[in-house]
């Protein structure tokens, strides 16, 4: 793959990756933003190997995932709710608090979790191609997805009664 | 496995919509160009490293050939070491001397070229170095 290609495919996928992230980093847009950059710049340098199938939103997402697991590996360290709490940045996206709650809710979410809901409900995967994309077997995507989901549910409920 | 609906709804509804595209894409066109440079950068490094390796296999398989023949020229007679011993394997060893000393000969001479190369290089590097801080 050319690198005129390569631009060509990412400039059409880089809002779903960008949004991916966004969620997986619990809104944190200069995290996400970050990591889609060091996602795409692992993608262009194993891109010589990569054979278009018309998969490659999903071979995106794959690097992008192990991308976030590694980043998380790195910190070594939870980030508590309270910290999501008191979330504030400048930039648009997550100064915007329409989104808040559900990135607080996903913030208690283990990564592996948050993944597969996020791609199960924001990025519309099936369970076939979450567990492809996270390597992981279709058994544990699904039981992923139902703990996340019984998670979430429980979260936002939380949040409403706060607010 | 069945979606929930309310989730579904809830995700749909806040997916995000970036404005800052055309940045983010300059951004990484930028990242790429770092990246390409340093690629090739690696790859002349690469090349001109295994030019030198090429440069002291010829020259230490040129100066085993010149050290071989050497050995050869000097008198066939007389064995280029003895070692007073009458035991089979050390008589043996003398027998050969002259293709055991040039195959030893070649052997250093090689990895003595190679050692003076990568050394220069070290230097060359640390010299580089030192001329980037200053």
């Amino acid at each position: 793959m050319t690198r005129e290609v390569f631009i060509a495919h990412v400039e059409r996928e880089q809002e779903a990756l960008r949004g991916f992230l966004l969620a997986l980093c619990c809104g944190k847009k200069d995290d996400a933003d970050d990591l889609a950059q060091d996602a795409l710049v692992k993608a262009y340098l194993s891109c010589v190997g990569y054979q278009d199938k018309g998969k490659f939103r999903s071979w995106l997402f794959k690097i992008a995932y192990n991308t976030f697991l590694n980043h998380k590996a790195s910190l070594r360290c939870t980030e508590s709710i309270d910290e999501a709490r008191t979330l504030v940045s400048s930039t648009a996206a997550d100064s915007s608090f329409e989104h808040q709650d559900l990135y607080l809710a996903l913030r208690t979410l283990p990564p592996k979790e948050r993944s597969a809901i996020t791609l199960f409900y924001l990025n519309g995967y099936n369970i076939k191609e979450i567990a492809t994309i996270t390597e992981t077997s279709e058994d544990a995507v699904k039981k992923q997805l139902s703990r996340g989901r019984d998670k979430l549910k429980e979260e936002l409920k939380n949040e409403k009664l706060k607010s | 496995m069945m979606k929930d609906k309310a989730l579904e709804e809830l995700f749909l509804a806040q997916k995000p919509h970036f404005s800052d595209n055309a940045e983010f894409m300059a951004s990484l066109t930028k990242r790429l160009d770092a990246v390409e440079f340093i690629k090739q950068h690696q790859e002349a490094a690469i090349r001109r490293y295994k030019m030198l390796m090429v440069t002291a296999f010829v020259v230490g398989v040129i100066s085993g050939a010149v050290a071989i023949g050497y050995v050869l020229s000097t008198p066939a007679d007389v064995p280029l070491f003895t070692f007073h011993v009458q035991t089979g394997i050390l008589l043996r060893l003398a027998e050969y001397s002259r293709i055991i000393a040039a195959t030893g000969l070649s052997l250093l001479m090689t990895l003595g070229v190679i050692s003076i190369i990568s050394n220069v290089q070290d230097i060359r590097r640390m010299r580089n170095r030192i001329y980037a801080i200053n």
